[in-house]
C-alpha cells in the first residue's frame, strides 16, 4: 500500500492492451501465437507489401464486441479504423491500423472490490468508468543489440483491444483491484486470455496528483508498456510520491512518457519518439466503415456470462455462503460452474460443498498441477478442473453422506483424499473401508447406557447435570472407543441428552 | 511560416530535406489544397460517416489462420537482417 499523505490526492487512468483471442491476425490470415521462431508468424498483408489489402477479422470484432457488452458499454452501429502515422521500425507499413473517431466501444463500467480488512472480510466496491475500447493492430518487436537493433514482426498485426478507463482510479490498491477483476471478466468470457508473461496484457499508466479539494487535475505522466499487475501498481506508488516531493519542493510536473525498470523499481523518461504525438491520423482508405447489425450485438449478449460479483452477492444471499469461500469460487468460471453443479446434486448444503471446493479441491488440484500463477503472481495456479478425478456429482454424494450422518466430518476428509486418488463414488469408498457410522438407535442405546453407568464417569455427569454442558463431552469418549469409532456423533449426544435429562 | 502549418516541422515529420525554394513553392501549394479542405469544411453537410464506404458483416473475413512467408522469405526482402530478424540502426527507449 502507498502512503499518500492525507492532503494529497492521486488520480490514476490506464489504458490495457489486450491481445484478443483468435487464430489469425486482425486484418490478415496470418496465424499467431506466442514462442514462435522470429518472422515465422508475417505475411504479405502483415508487412503493408504493394498490392496487398487488409481485410477485418470477424472474430476480432466480435470479441471486442463481447467485451462491450459485458461491461455495459453501447455498442455503436458503425465503426472505423485510422492511419496512426510514425516512423519506427516496430511497425512495417509507417502506420498503425486502429480507431480513433469511431471506435467499437463507447463508455461501460467496471465492478471492482477493494482488500477487506481481513480475508474473511469483503471490501469496498466501486464502479470505474470506461471510455471506450478501440480495435487495433499489435506491433513488431525490437531487441537492442550491440549497435544494432532487430526486428521480429510476429506480433505485428495481432489483434489488440486497447481498453480506456476515465481517470477514476484513486489509489495503487485501486488500480490492482481494477486490473484483477478486468482480467477476470475479460478470461470469464473469452474475450482474451490475458496471460501477462506472454505479453498479453499491457498496460500504460497515467498518474496525476492534486491538493485534496482542487478541482483541476494535476499535470500528468504517463509510465508506458507495464506488463503485470505488480508493476502497475509499484509505479503508481512510485510517480504518486515522486510527483509529491517534486511539487512539494517547489518544483513542477513535466507532461511526459516514462518508462518503469522493474529489477530497479524504479520509473525513468523516455526518451521519446521523435514528434511521437504528431500521429497525423486520417481515416484509413483500405478498411470501409463497418456497419454493426443488432443481431449480432443480440447474439453475442447471450455469451456474456453473468458477472463475478452477481455471482458473488448471489452465493452469499441466497446459497449462503460465507464470503470467503465466495469469493474464491467466482474468480474461475469453470470452478464457480463445476461448484453449481455439485450443488444442483445435493442443494441442501452449498455451504458444505463449498468448502470442499474452494478449500480440499483447490488444494489438491493445485498440489497436483504444481506450477505457479501464470498472469497475477498472487492469484491460484490455473486450474484443470477437466482432468479433475472428482467430478461434481461425486462430491455432492460425499457432502450428502456426510449430511445424513453416515461418516463424520472427519471421515469426509479420509473419503475426499480417497477420491481425489481413486475417483471412486463416496459411498463406495465409505463401504470399501467399513466407515458406515453406527446409527442403529438400538445397539447404541445399550451402549450409552452401559458407560453411563460405569462410575469413572459419575464426576462428569454430576457436573452436567449442575449446568456445565461441555462435561458432557467427556462421556463421548468412551463410546466412540467402544463403537471403534463408528457411532454417529449427533446420535450419540442425543441419547446422552435423553438419558441424563 | 504559411498559416495554419509550419512547412520545417511537416519536412521534419516526413524525413525529407528540403531547399529554401522547395519549402516556398510546397508552402504555397500546400496552402491551396488546406484552402480546398477549409471550403468543404464550410459546407452545410449532417456530420456522419461517409455513407459509401460503410459495409455489413459479410466483408469480414473468418478467423482462419492461413499461410504464412516464413522467417526466411520475411528477411530475404529486407536490407540487412540477422538470426530470422530484420537489421535496423538501433533504436533506443529503454533506460540508458
Amino acid at each position: 500500500m502507498s502512503n499518500v499523505p492525507s492532503d494529497w490526492e492521486v488520480v490514476i487512468g490506464l489504458e490495457v492492451h489486450v491481445q484478443l483471442h483468435t487464430r489469425a491476425k486482425v486484418f490478415a490470415s496470418s496465424p499467431w501465437g506466442f514462442g514462435k521462431e522470429p518472422n515465422e508468424q508475417v505475411d504479405p498483408v502483415v508487412l503493408g507489401l504493394p498490392g496487398t489489402l487488409p481485410v477485418v477479422n470477424r472474430e476480432a470484432v466480435e470479441k471486442a464486441i463481447l467485451f462491450g457488452l459485458v461491461v455495459g458499454a453501447e455498442v455503436p452501429e458503425r465503426c472505423a479504423w485510422d492511419r496512426k502515422n510514425y516512423f519506427y521500425p516496430d511497425n512495417p507499413k509507417n502506420y498503425q491500423l486502429t480507431q480513433k473517431d469511431f471506435p467499437v466501444v463507447v463508455g461501460g463500467q467496471v465492478e471492482i472490490e477493494l482488500p477487506g480488512a481481513s480475508r474473511n472480510v469483503m471490501g469496498e466496491h466501486k464502479f470505474i468508468r470506461i471510455h471506450h475500447a478501440h480495435l487495433e493492430e499489435d506491433v513488431g518487436k525490437l531487441s537492442h543489440a550491440g549497435s544494432g537493433s532487430l526486428v521480429d514482426y510476429n506480433r505485428a498485426g495481432v489483434p489488440l483491444l486497447e481498453i480506456v478507463t476515465e481517470p477514476d482510479l484513486r489509489s495503487s490498491a485501486e488500480a490492482e483491484a481494477f486490473l484483477r477483476s478486468l482480467v477476470a471478466m475479460l478470461t470469464q468470457a473469452g474475450v482474451a486470455d490475458c496471460d501477462m508473461e506472454k505479453g498479453q496484457l499491457r498496460c500504460d499508466c497515467n498518474v496525476s496528483v492534486r491538493r485534496r479539494g482542487d478541482a483541476k487535475l494535476g499535470t500528468r505522466t504517463e509510465t508506458k508498456n507495464l506488463n503485470s499487475i505488480s508493476s502497475v501498481r509499484d509505479t503508481v506508488i512510485y510517480e504518486t510520491a515522486r510527483q509529491i516531493r517534486e511539487l512539494e519542493a517547489g518544483r513542477s510536473i513535466t507532461q511526459e512518457t516514462r518508462g518503469w525498470n522493474a529489477e530497479l523499481a524504479r520509473g525513468y523518461v523516455l526518451r521519446d519518439k521523435e514528434d511521437a504525438h504528431d500521429y497525423r491520423y486520417f481515416p484509413d482508405p483500405d478498411i470501409p466503415t463497418l456497419k454493426i447489425s443488432r443481431d449480432t450485438v443480440t447474439r453475442l449478449a447471450k455469451q456474456v456470462p453473468e458477472n463475478l460479483y452477481d455471482r458473488q452477492r448471489r452465493y452469499v444471499d441466497k446459497l449462503g455462503l460465507p464470503y470467503t469461500a465466495a469469493s474464491v469460487l467466482v474468480n474461475d468460471r469453470a470452478l464457480a460452474e463445476w461448484f453449481e453443479a455439485a450443488v444442483a446434486a445435493h442443494p441442501a448444503n452449498p455451504s458444505g460443498i463449498a468448502n470442499l471446493v474452494a478449500n480440499d479441491l483447490l488444494r489438491d488440484l493445485a498440489a497436483s498441477a504444481g506450477a505457479a500463477g501464470a498472469f497475477d503472481e498472487a492469484a491460484p495456479a490455473p486450474l484443470s478442473l477437466a482432468s479433475c478425478p472428482i467430478k461434481p456429482a461425486q462430491l455432492a454424494g460425499l457432502v450428502k453422506l456426510t449430511d445424513d450422518g453416515v461418516i463424520s466430518k472427519q471421515q469426509a476428509k479420509e473419503v475426499f483424499a480417497e477420491m481425489f486418488k481413486s475417483g471412486k463414488d463416496a459411498a463406495a469408498i465409505v463401504d470399501a473401508k467399513g466407515l458406515r457410522q453406527n446409527s442403529d438407535t438400538g445397539e447404541l442405546e445399550k451402549i450409552v447406557q452401559e458407560v453411563i453407568a460405569d462410575p469413572a464417569v459419575a464426576k462428569s455427569i454430576a457436573e452436567y447435570r449442575a449446568g456445565n454442558e461441555k462435561a458432557i463431552n467427556a462421556l463421548k469418549g468412551p463410546i466412540m472407543k467402544r463403537t471403534q469409532g463408528k457411532a454417529n456423533p449427533v446420535l450419540i449426544d442425543q441419547l446422552l441428552r435423553k438419558f441424563l435429562a | 511560416m504559411a498559416e495554419g502549418f509550419d512547412i520545417d516541422h511537416l519536412a521534419k515529420l516526413a524525413r525529407l530535406s528540403l531547399t529554401a525554394e522547395e519549402k516556398a513553392l510546397y508552402s504555397s501549394q500546400l496552402s491551396q489544397i488546406l484552402g480546398h479542405f477549409q471550403a468543404l469544411a464550410n459546407a452545410d453537410l449532417p456530420a456522419t460517416i461517409d455513407d459509401a464506404r460503410v459495409v455489413d458483416e459479410a466483408a469480414l473475413r473468418s478467423d482462419e489462420p492461413g499461410p504464412v512467408l516464413g522467417a526466411e522469405a520475411v528477411t530475404r526482402i529486407a536490407p540487412a537482417s540477422r538470426d530470422g530478424q530484420i537489421s535496423v540502426p538501433r533504436v533506443v527507449d529503454d533506460e540508458s
